[in-house]
């Protein structure tokens, strides 16, 4: 069941007040150790430093995409929110000429603050649509420069909009009526950011994200679409900028356009490569270690300092101690990591998942039973017919076609270069024919997106094995499982524990899919295809790279998951062993078509196939 | 002149070639067959220096080249045809020779693009063409005229008639026969099992990453149970 | 009419200089893609030795030699220095490395000699101008024009009758498969960061002649024109960085010239605007690079 209260509710939560006290008390003792208005600054910029770079992470770290604007909408949120704060006196004296009468307004910095979120959420909603139209996939340099591009947008238009933004060399420098006396807003917006990051990143939407980051492919075999779950991520992660921005204002009492452009970006970057950006609590650790290492450059470069009574002082190393070495700092810092630690110091660690797996240790999950098996609904049909397929001039497929009832097992051979695996592309969505049309249960899907014919009902497995492989098998699992409540209500959706224990990976059910052996990667990719209920299971090469035992048990398994879920069975493979053992019928291909339909043991004795495999003698 | 010994390569935890082991000697042509997935590929591009193997050696010429780079490979001989070709289409076919022979000397590399030009007649006619725009057949000349360029000891040709129609697969085993004749060194992996035997001095059978069977090509294609092996072994 | 001619002259005189920086990011790009945002630290670096120059009292004849053997050398640096180190990365990486060698560079330049513009002298003609007919051309972008033309033309030579060139584009096209030429990878790499430094110096020989002066962050500017406009071409493709390069220029030339008064301060946020649509509606950039038939 989804969401699980104590892994995705209560825990998270747990961990974030833990997170947002360490982070408070850290800045409570460094200020109780260095007094003075110097320290108290350096703390409140700390915290809300935090609370930007957790806005980032929540963006950064679930899609993966690399993006450079977060600072932007950060300079939109900002100005917009001191423009409406500020009051009408102050603005008299700054920005007169101030448009659509802004001059005049008076407002609450409540209510200013809310506002600029909004604005920013609506600038995050229009980026993320282009974002989307670009197809950004984890590291797709398109989409970085598109973020790019709002950064310098904001920032040429803060520069040149002086009526509005105070212009470049005064900007807007004001106190906003009633100043920022006590943290109370920071430390609510922080403990907020941590609870709204934690609680996302457990979230339906927050864990797409992650699997789409993980293999976008797969993700979409599995019917997810990654482009809703990026925009989530985004205007969630653009709010949190937003609110820290603001508060970055007020707290500063003044807005110049370079307060919002590349060094912030930096900071905030590093801060978040450092800790580790797949991690809520790689993100506060970050802010931490960079703080602390900025503030030592700082001091170093000016003329040391005393810590507990010993002098430190950099004056000797005057020549390498000078000022702007906080610069140096995180630019080697960003390229240190880079090089040595992409992944950052924790990568995807979280603290409260430690400590749950900690706490309930000794509260051993129970197997779960087994589940019955499903009948499969004879049916259910998938047609393919009159298929072509070119590639420039290379006719990949001729006049192809598949038919599958839902009960039954259908095999596909050829040689290599046949049109197997293009056939297949073309039924999961991924090459769109030239001519040709196929239907599922006599509905036409022929131009369905993959996304889209995985929630129809078919599903597919991939020859070089697309696991996520960060996530555990039971997320694995999961992602599979969200979809099918969402989008396959008609089936009976198996239960994901069960089907784990159906699949043989009971044992290993919270470990990570990259730590499992070939065999179980298998199982597990089977599994996560059959948690979507589907009408088909498509296998692409299942038993590719296994030996001959390996692909005699792969027969069992195969047989076995399709019963639970009540799938019908496409499978593609080279083993004819395999496949003879397995199906129903089989489709024989070569050199782009079809040349032999029929039981294992009639096409097995086809004169035409056998002469396609071992290849026709010479002349013949 | 090459020993493959124990070899084994993973594709993360994918064995993809089991504890492989052949020899090529001078002047022989030797054939990889078996089913797809059985790992041919990966056996040459392991030999070849585009893997590196779990497990096992590879030894060139009395010389242990396991784990070498493909640069420092071809600078000792062994050159090899990738599956599908990989020619470079932007470029013309005298520019994918020249690519060839990089690491000859500029007199000698244009005595060579004359052998090429006569060898291969075909792409005489072709020269200044881009080489996108080559059929199939014109396409695995290039690429194996390519691999020529480097004056190889050894010639490793990765499924050098996939995708042909019949008269152009009659066209590259002619081609292998006329490179036998030349004396050359041939390690090929072929899907058309029944013309690679007749064209080679000993074979290779390998399936499910691991040589099943070995002999002379004659040998083999006179086992009954040929397509068996395939099949079920 | 006359104007038009006026602002495609200066466009074409500054795309000129855009083409050259952008021909240089995409070069990096081809084999190693990795967008280089370090570009501009290549001209940040020759500028403070021509100001070093400039101020011993070296002549212009000398100082533009030295700019492209600064840029030279410091791309090969940190090429050897950050690069090297990440080759193979996912993007993400890459482009976080090639943002930390930015900062690194410039802040380098900010901690060891000041944050202060260093101006220096630039030749007497910078300024000249000739008439032609009704219209008024400055005699440094016609040299600009013709020396660009004349690299185009070099580096073309380079890059289709040399082994060289004919190495980096078989890099560039099939990294693999040219390793199995016996191309070597490090060889082929850094021949690459020098002809992208040999870019730069020459680009940056004109942006400093022009501004006469350079601080620690002088690279930003050169390193976003050339990163765009290899973009806006198609990271994918040499001649369509060059063109980019041009359309850039000529962009930028006729929006200042045309919008209204208001909104004219915000022509490069227009240029953004419009690369980021152009992003949106067409990620391939503007040349979609005609490839011959998958064989």
């Amino acid at each position: 069941m989804f969401p699980k209260f104590d892994r995705d509710i209560a825990f998270p939560l747990l961990g974030s007040l833990i997170l947002f006290g360490l982070l408070a008390g850290a800045g409570v003792l460094y200020q109780a150790l260095f007094t003075g208005g110097a320290a108290e600054r350096l703390i409140t910029v700390m915290l809300i430093d935090a609370i930007i770079v957790l806005g980032i992470q929540v963006y950064v770290g679930n899609t993966g995409v690399l993006s450079f604007g977060h600072i932007g909408f950060g300079a939109i949120a900002g100005y917009t929110f001191a423009v409406l704060a500020i009051s009408p006196e102050e603005k008299a004296k700054r920005i007169p000429d101030a448009p659509f009468g802004l001059a005049d307004v008076d407002m609450s910095s409540t209510v200013a603050i809310i506002i600029a979120v909004m604005v920013a959420c609506a600038a995050a909603v229009i980026l993320g649509i282009g974002l989307a139209r670009s197809g950004a996939q984890s590291g797709a340099v398109s989409a970085t420069v598109i973020t790019l591009a709002l950064l310098f947008v904001t920032h040429e238009v803060s520069r040149n909009w002086p009526e509005l933004t105070g212009g470049e060399r005064v900007g807007l420098f004001f106190p906003i009526g009633g100043a920022l006396d006590t943290r109370a807003p920071i430390y609510l917006a922080l403990l907020g950011s941590l609870i709204v990051a934690r609680l996302y990143a457990q979230s339906r939407s927050g864990r797409l994200a992650v699997a789409a980051r993980e293999d976008n492919l797969a993700a979409r075999a599995m019917g997810v679409n990654p482009l809703v779950q990026q925009m989530v991520a985004l205007v969630i992660s653009v709010a949190i900028v937003a609110v820290g921005a603001s508060l970055s204002v007020y707290e500063d009492g003044s807005l110049l356009p370079e307060n919002f452009f590349f060094n912030f970006t930096l900071l905030t970057l590093v801060m978040l490569i450092v800790g580790g950006r797949n991690s809520v609590t790689g993100a506060v650790l970050g802010v931490a270690v960079m703080t602390a290492g900025r503030e030592l450059a700082r001091r170093l470069g000016q003329d040391g300092f005393e810590i507990f009574g010993i002098g430190l002082d950099g004056k000797p190393l005057d020549w390498i101690f000078r000022e702007n070495l906080q610069t140096v700092f995180l630019g080697l810092s960003m390229l240190g990591f880079m090089i040595w630690r992409p992944k950052g110091l924790l990568d995807d660690w979280e603290l409260d998942e430690w400590l749950r797996a900690r706490i309930r240790r000794d509260q051993p999950e129970p197997q779960p039973e087994p589940l019955p098996e499903v009948v499969a609904d004879a049916t259910s049909v998938l047609h393919a017919e009159n298929i072509e397929v070119a590639f420039g001039g290379f006719k990949a497929l001729t006049d192809a076609g598949l038919h599958a009832n839902g009960g039954e097992v259908v095999g596909i051979i050829g040689p290599n270069g046949a049109g197997k695996t293009t056939l297949v592309n073309v039924i999961t969505g991924l090459v769109p024919p030239s001519a040709g049309n196929f239907s599922i249960d006599g509905e036409d899907v022929t131009t369905a997106q993959t996304h889209e014919l995985a929630r129809r009902g078919i599903v597919r497995t991939f020859q070089n094995l697309r696991l996520f492989s960060a996530l555990t098998v039971r997320e694995n699992v999961e992602v599979s499982s969200l979809i099918a409540h969402s989008h396959r209500t008609g089936r009976t959706i198996p239960d994901i524990e069960a089907l784990i224990g159906e699949a043989g990976l009971w044992e290993h059910r919270d470990r990570r899919a990259s730590e499992l052996d070939y065999g179980n990667s298998r199982r597990l990719e089977l599994a996560r295809a059959a948690a979507l209920a589907p009408s088909f299971l498509l296998l692409d090469e299942p038993t590719s790279g296994m030996s001959d035992n390996e692909s005699l048990e792969m027969i069992e398994q195969v047989r076995h998951m399709a019963a639970t879920v009540g799938a019908g069975v496409i499978v593609i493979d080279h083993d004819l062993g395999f496949i003879t053992g397995i199906s129903d019928r089989i489709y024989a291909f070569d050199q782009g078509t079809v040349i032999a339909i029929g039981t294992p043991d009639e096409v097995q004795a086809n004169a035409r196939v056998q002469a396609a495999y071992l290849g026709s003698a010479a002349g013949a | 002149m090459l020993e493959v010994a124990g070899l084994t390569t993973k594709y993360g935890a994918i064995s993809a070639l089991r504890d492989a082991t052949l020899t090529v000697g001078s002047g022989e042509v030797i054939g990889l067959i078996g089913p797809n997935g059985a790992g041919k590929t990966t056996l040459l591009n392991t030999i070849a220096g585009l893997l590196s193997p779990a497990a096992g050696s590879v030894s060139f010429n009395g010389a242990d080249v396991t784990g070498s780079s493909p640069e420092k490979l071809l600078r000792s001989g062994l050159a090899l045809v990738p599956e599908h070709r990989r020619i470079f289409t932007d470029m013309t076919v005298e520019e994918n020779l020249k690519i060839g022979g990089i690491t000859r000397s500029a007199a000698e590399r244009a005595s060579d693009l004359d052998e090429m030009a006569e060898l291969f007649p075909v792409l005489k006619d072709k020269w200044t063409t881009a080489a996108g725009f080559l059929s199939g057949g014109e396409a695995q000349q290039l690429a194996i005229a390519r691999a020529l360029m480097s004056r190889p000891k050894l010639l490793l040709m990765d499924e050098p008639s996939l995708g042909l129609a019949p008269i152009l697969v009659d066209v590259v085993f002619n081609l292998i026969t006329t490179l036998k004749e030349q004396g050359r060194t041939l390690l090929v992996v072929e899907q058309n099992a029944t013309r690679m035997l007749e064209a080679s001095d000993r074979a290779y059978v390998l399936r499910s990453g691991e040589v099943v069977a070995t002999g002379t090509g004659t040998e083999i294609s006179e086992r009954d149970d040929l397509f068996d092996t395939f099949v079920n072994g | 009419m006359i104007e038009l001619l006026q602002n495609l002259i200066d466009g074409l005189g500054r795309g000129s200089i855009y083409a050259l920086l952008a021909l240089g990011v995409a070069v990096i790009f081809g084999v190693m893609h990795l967008l280089n945002f370090a570009h501009g630290e290549l001209i940040t670096v020759s500028g403070y030795a021509a100001y070093a120059a400039s101020n011993q009292g070296w002549s212009w004849y000398l100082i533009t030699p030295l700019i492209i053997v600064c840029a030279i050398g410091a791309s090969l640096l940190i090429e050897r220095i950050a690069f090297s180190r990440v080759r193979g990365a996912s993007d993400f990486t890459l482009l976080l490395t090639s943002f930390g060698v930015h900062f690194v560079v410039s802040a380098i330049f900010l901690l060891y000699v000041s944050a202060s513009v260093k101006t220096f002298s630039r030749p007497g003609w910078v300024t000249d101008t000739f008439a032609v007919g009704s219209l008024n051309i400055e005699v440094f972008d016609t040299i600009v024009i013709v020396v660009t033309l004349i690299t185009l033309l070099a580096t073309t030579w380079l890059l289709q009758r040399t082994m060289f060139g004919l190495a980096l584009r078989a890099a560039a096209a099939d990294f693999d498969t040219a390793r199995l030429m016996g191309v070597k990878s490090d060889s082929v790499i850094r021949g690459a960061f020098a002809l992208s430094g040999l870019l730069a110096g020459i680009a940056g020989v004109f942006w400093l002649m022009r501004s006469g002066s350079t601080t620690p962050s002088a690279g930003i500017d050169p390193m976003l024109s050339g990163v765009l406009a290899a973009l806006i071409g198609g990271l994918g493709s040499l001649r369509g960085a060059v063109l980019g390069g041009f359309v850039l220029g000529l962009a930028e030339v006729l929006l200042r010239s045309r919008l209204p008064d208001g909104i004219a301060p915000l022509t490069d946020g227009v240029v953004f605007v419009l690369i980021a649509l152009l992003f949106i509606f067409r990620p391939q950039g503007l040349i979609t690079v005609a490839h011959a038939e998958r064989v």
